[in-house]
């Protein structure tokens, strides 16, 4: 398996780190259910087949962190996108339906 | 309070480099290097003093200039090493501090990295040995840079020429172990033949 890092071009897999599923959103530590939440964010995980988004680390290249859609039965890679493009968008997104 | 007097010495312990026409290693030790960030939002100010005080553009990518002796090199995105020969005391960090006050970090890395340079004909052979980035022609020319490994050691790895010459930067602690890979990777160009 491949990624393509949006820096550094097509890249083999043992540069970089698997760092979990990137569609789960840490929860409130502080809130009143917080107990629940962390259980729930922490152990329940669904594991399909087909595509997943998952947060991969260019550890042993540019230190970006990557969002990348793959799907684990085929390995093939849908997209890579830079995880800070996401979480600025995400924010935005928030922003734009909050006001 | 007892006087502690630091010599300067190699990064090295075994070095014994090749050293025939086909390939060569040498161990670049008198460099002054200097890292710099961009500060948030400062990107298109810093290319800016870079480019007022040296003349020189920044590589938007993995790529590598020379402007007024000094090298520019990607680094990561929106970051950049400065190296340049350590001539007279120069101190890269102090200089591009004075120059980048309020639009970029500026980190001395004179002393935290080493740099190889490698040359010859068989220079591509001995590095596709142990860094898994395709390093022909067409896809890695002068000016080009990757950040990645070389038998497990973290390197910003950039051609200077078509000799081939490349050049190697890694972690100062780390030198030892590249250079044990890169004699062994070496052995078979450089031990006597017809
Ligand atoms: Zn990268």
């Amino acid at each position: 398996m491949r990624i393509a890092c949006p820096h550094c071009g097509e890249r083999s897999l043992d540069e970089f780190l698997y760092s979990g599923d990137a569609t789960v959103k840490r929860p409130d530590f502080a809130g009143t259910t917080a107990m629940d939440d962390f259980v729930t964010y922490t152990f329940e995980r669904t594991n399909p087949p087909g595509p997943h988004r998952e947060l991969w680390y260019h550890a042993a290249g540019c230190h970006a962190w990557l969002v990348v859609t793959r799907n684990v039965s085929t390995h093939a890679v849908a997209s890579v996108e830079l995880a800070r493009d996401v979480a600025l968008a995400a924010k935005s997104a928030t922003k734009d339906s909050a006001s | 309070m007892a006087d502690h007097i630091l010599t300067p010495s190699s990064a090295f312990m075994d070095w014994h480099p090749p050293a025939t026409p086909k390939l060569a290693a040498s161990a670049r030790e008198t460099l002054t290097m200097a890292s710099f960030a961009a500060a948030r939002g400062k990107e298109q100010a810093l290319r800016e003093a870079i480019s007022a005080a040296y003349g020189a553009v920044l590589p938007k990518s993995a790529g590598r200039v020379e402007a007024g002796g000094i090298a520019f090199v990607w680094a990561g995105p929106d970051q950049w090493l400065a190296i340049t020969e350590h001539e007279g005391a120069r101190d890269l960090e102090a200089e591009l501090k004075e120059k980048l006050t309020g639009i970029a970090s500026v980190v001395d890395q004179s002393d935290s990295r080493v740099v190889v340079r490698i040359s010859g004909s068989r220079a591509r052979s001995v590095l596709a040995k142990g860094v898994p980035i395709d390093l022909h022609p067409r896809a890695f020319a002068p000016g080009s840079v990757a950040i990645t490994h070389a038998s497990h050691v973290g390197i910003i790895l950039w051609q200077v020429d078509d000799a081939p010459t490349y050049e190697a930067a890694m972690f100062r602690s780390y030198a030892d172990s590249f250079a044990h890979w890169l004699f062994e990777a070496a052995a078979e160009y450089v031990s006597a033949q017809p």
